[in-house]
């Protein structure tokens, strides 16, 4: 049986502007996510900002109820047994926010301890041992206003896993944190994994995904597009080349031009400060370049280079604007 | 037991952080003492005898609602500015078991308001701090702050859904004191607001104090304000669900 | 000067709008209207009870009081607003003259204080013991306007006292309340010591009150005029000593670099 199911999920927004007449709209933004996770599984939901992750994440939590679609965490339905499963799981969401800020680091973790029902014994070596893991040990007694923002992020993996629990959600862990840090916390997590628990992980780092994830979605404006093993993903595009142009002043309607020639599969263009640069993905053993050049127009050309595909083209395709 | 453990742990935690928010001590401590000092003054140049420990009392009381009232509605608001709102329903116990403590704890902080007002009344105004029945007093007092605690729990239940919550609370400020009779007998109100006012809590409690500290039988009073607090938790209780369910369906438990 | 009126209407209207922009109806009704009518039953109940004065007296004071409170609180968020959203320093770093901006920022405040009071009145008219004549009316809409006029000016000070301090709505909180306490709202003001009706007497609000209370007897404007003057002096002393405050902060925040962190 699947740790976590997700079978079809849909949320929807109710928004509103202007303040004398009212306007209403909805915005859809989960449409039909469905996807499952395994035992001891270490799952990447990948998009950029905007995709949908933390909706997602926010329905097999129990915070957010879905307008349509079910989910269940080892079992249990989100939404008719969420006490059930709000025992069983764990999250992290971090950000600036989210603590009692008054109170030390100690403080908070007691109390979500005595919420999360950790038998009193064990709530003080629990506590010790995970400031110890985060990395926050000889600054739990000072209050959390004075926190940095890293250090408020690891108070809040802390939290997570106070109850030791079996599923662990986290949602963009390694955002705010300095280079060291979140190296030190995908350390954490994948040592989470070899202890057995189930982690859902959002991330809009390919990278990231790519390291740590058995499996990833790539979800895209509430929707997946693309699901499977790193390996996997990266096999539907490592066949084939990249060829990158700098441009200096790119025409109007390069890009089209580009995509219309034999053998294309995708075209991005990436800002730079002086110029943009032409992505060209294209199929394998086949010879672009001259041809690409040719729709420039003539427009000044820098650095030309080809080279074999990443992951992080492989994304890029995926949720480029159309 | 466990829940009692939860209720215990869960209102220190917030007493303590109540207590180190300078904003929301300062309010319940110096709010309650400028309008405890306009009462006596009022009272002093009206021409009814014998009322400086009644307005004492009636001011301090004052006090404890404006602090449950801005405590606990705003509590939710406060939390949702925090950002623990969602944290704290997406943890194992019933949602109630969140609140009351936190409910009880605003209420409790009242109590800063209460001592104030006795103190500086005593100090400026010659409030004759004597009781008649010291353990009618003593026992009406922790009743009052459930009795209140658990108001404050109703109106937390419905703040939840509203993301500007806060504007009600500032709506219900003066009605209550109005209501329950703090400073001005109900028989001066109109007749319907009678029934309006035996259903708060607060005017048993606050008729309680009255009868131990000056005179009467403060227990049946004391009865009244147990009975009505533990019809304030049922009510809570289901509110809360209802209500909490709605904002997840709505998704309101946070700013945006 | 033409740019100067600029300033002052347009500057006023759109950051009326911006601080308000997140206040629904929903928010503005139990607040502005709502509420005041329970202070002023709340008050009058209590007069009744302890035995003093009249109904007239508790309308008209706290429909005075409640007119003053939007100034206060306005302007201390006008300040305290834009530090809690960022925009003070590139406020501050605009070459506009402060005065029209931050006298624009006051008029809609006034005009909400007048309708705040006139709905007062209207609800003192129709719960309790309170009349007004026709020929009273415009004569408390000018006594109103300046009484509110002077508040704002007192919520400037509080304002500005607010790039200093960490927390200014609770000054703004405290400077209401204190009001509320010294300015005859509800107490006589005849029955305080004597140190407070001295302080009284340098606050916004008490000559006003007392005005309006006269003409509420059936004084003149011209009878009252005296303490409709003294009460606009109030103010116009309120804000002079505001700006000297906002010159003298804005100076020690620009060497300091203070604006944001307190």
């Amino acid at each position: 049986m699947a740790v976590v199911e997700a079978h079809d999920l849909h949320r929807t927004y109710r928004t509103s502007t202007g303040t004398l007449r009212r306007k209403w709209h909805n915005v859809e933004a989960v449409r039909g996510v469905s996807f499952e996770i395994q035992e001891g599984e270490l799952f990447g939901l990948l998009g950029p900002n905007g995709a949908g992750k933390t909706t997602t994440i926010k329905m097999l939590i129990t915070l957010l109820i879905p307008t349509k679609g079910t989910a269940r965490v080892l079992g249990y339905d989100v939404v008719k047994d969420a006490r059930e499963v709000r025992r069983r799981i764990g999250y992290v969401f971090g950000g600036e926010r989210g603590v009692y800020e008054r109170l030390s680091g100690y403080d908070n973790l007691r109390y979500f301890a005595e919420l999360y029902g950790v038998p009193p014994k064990e709530i003080h070596p629990r506590i010790d041992y995970l400031l110890d893991l985060v990395g926050l040990k000889g600054r739990e007694q000072e209050r959390t206003e004075g926190y940095s923002r890293g250090m408020k992020q690891r108070l809040h993996i802390a939290r997570g896993l106070l109850h030791d629990p079996p599923v662990v959600f986290l949602d963009e862990p390694t955002i705010g944190l300095d280079p060291v840090g979140a190296r030190e916390l995908r350390a954490t997590i994948a040592s989470l994994t070899s202890a057995g628990k189930t982690i859902l992980l959002t991330t809009h780092y390919m990278f990231e995904a790519d390291a740590l994830c058995d499996r990833i979605a790539v979800i895209n404006r509430g929707e997946i597009v693309a699901h499977g093993t790193p390996a996997e993903l990266k096999r539907d595009v490592v066949e084939g080349a990249v060829v990158e142009v700098e441009v200096f002043g790119l025409p109007d309607g390069t890009v089209e031009r580009v995509r219309d020639l034999n053998g294309v599969t995708s075209v991005s263009i990436e800002e730079r400060e002086q110029a943009q640069l032409l992505i060209v993905q294209t199929q394998p053993e086949v010879e672009l370049t001259q041809s690409i050049l040719g729709t420039l127009d003539g427009a000044s050309v820098g650095r030309i280079s080809r080279r074999e595909p990443t992951l992080e083209d492989a994304y890029v395709t995926l949720v480029a604007e159309e | 037991m466990k829940t009692l453990r939860l209720i215990w742990v869960g209102w220190k935690f917030h007493v303590k952080s109540l207590t180190l928010s300078g904003f929301f001590i300062l309010t319940s401590v110096l709010q309650p003492i400028i309008f405890a000092s306009v009462a006596y003054f009022m009272f002093q140049a009206g021409a009814r005898e014998g009322t400086l420990l009644y307005v004492a009392l009636g001011a301090g009381m004052m006090g404890i609602w404006s602090s449950t009232l801005f405590g606990s509605g705003g509590a939710i608001q406060w939390q949702r500015w925090q950002g623990t709102l969602e944290y704290c329903i997406a943890v194992p116990p019933p949602f109630l078991l969140v609140i009351v403590p936190l409910t009880l704890a605003t209420a409790t902080i009242g109590l800063y308001s209460l001592t104030a007002t006795l103190v500086w009344g005593r100090l400026f105004f010659d409030v004759p701090l004597h009781v008649a029945h010291p353990v009618a007093f003593i026992v009406a007092l922790p009743v009052t702050v459930v009795g209140l605690g658990l108001l404050g729990l109703i109106l937390a239940s419905t703040f939840i859904m509203y993301r500007n919550a806060n504007a009600l609370s500032n709506l219900l400020e003066y009605p209550v004191w109005l209501a329950t009779g703090l400073l001005v007998s109900l028989s001066l109100l109109p007749v319907w607001v009678g029934p309006i006012s035996w259903v708060l809590a607060p005017t048993w409690g606050i008729n309680a104090l009255r009868d131990a500290a000056i005179a009467g039988n403060a227990w049946p009073e004391i009865g009244m304000c147990l009975l009505l607090s533990a019809v304030y938790l049922v009510i809570g209780y289901f509110a809360l669900q209802h209500f909490e369910r709605l904002a997840r369906e709505r998704a309101t438990l946070t700013l945006t | 000067m033409r740019e100067n009126l600029r300033v002052f209407f347009i500057g006023g209207y759109l950051s009326y709008r911006a601080l308000f922009n997140w206040m629904h109806w929903s928010y503005y009704i139990p607040t502005m209207l709502g509420a005041p009518v329970f202070q002023i039953l709340f008050f009058a109940y209590i007069g009744r009870y302890a035995q003093v004065e009249s109904d007239e007296f508790f309308v008209v004071g706290n429909a005075v009081q409640l007119s003053a409170m939007a100034g206060i609180y306005g302007m201390a968020m006008t300040v305290g607003g834009e530090r809690w959203t960022q925009t003070l320093s590139p406020l501050l770093a605009t070459p506009a003259n402060r005065l029209p901006l931050f006298l624009g920022r006051a008029l809609p405040l006034i005009a909400n204080g007048i309708i705040t009071s006139a709905f007062a009145f209207f609800v003192g008219w129709l719960l309790l013991d309170f009349e007004l004549t026709w020929s009273e009316i415009p004569a408390l809409a000018v006594v109103i306007a300046v009484s509110a006029f002077s508040c704002t000016a007192l919520g400037l000070v509080v304002g500005a006292l607010g790039l200093r301090m960490r927390d200014v709505f609770f000054l703004a909180n405290f400077v209401v309340y204190a009001l509320l306490l010294f300015c005859g709202v509800n107490i006589p003001l005849d029955t305080l010591p004597g140190w407070m009706q001295d302080v009284a007497n340098r606050l916004p609000l008490t000559h006003g009150i007392e005005a309006a209370r006269a003409i509420a007897n059936g004084s003149s404007l011209s009878d009252v005029s005296g303490l409709v003057w003294t009460e606009l002096g109030i103010g116009a002393a309120y804000a002079a000593a505001a700006f000297l405050l906002f010159k003298l902060f804005e100076l020690e925040g620009r060497r300091r670099a203070s604006f944001e962190t307190i």
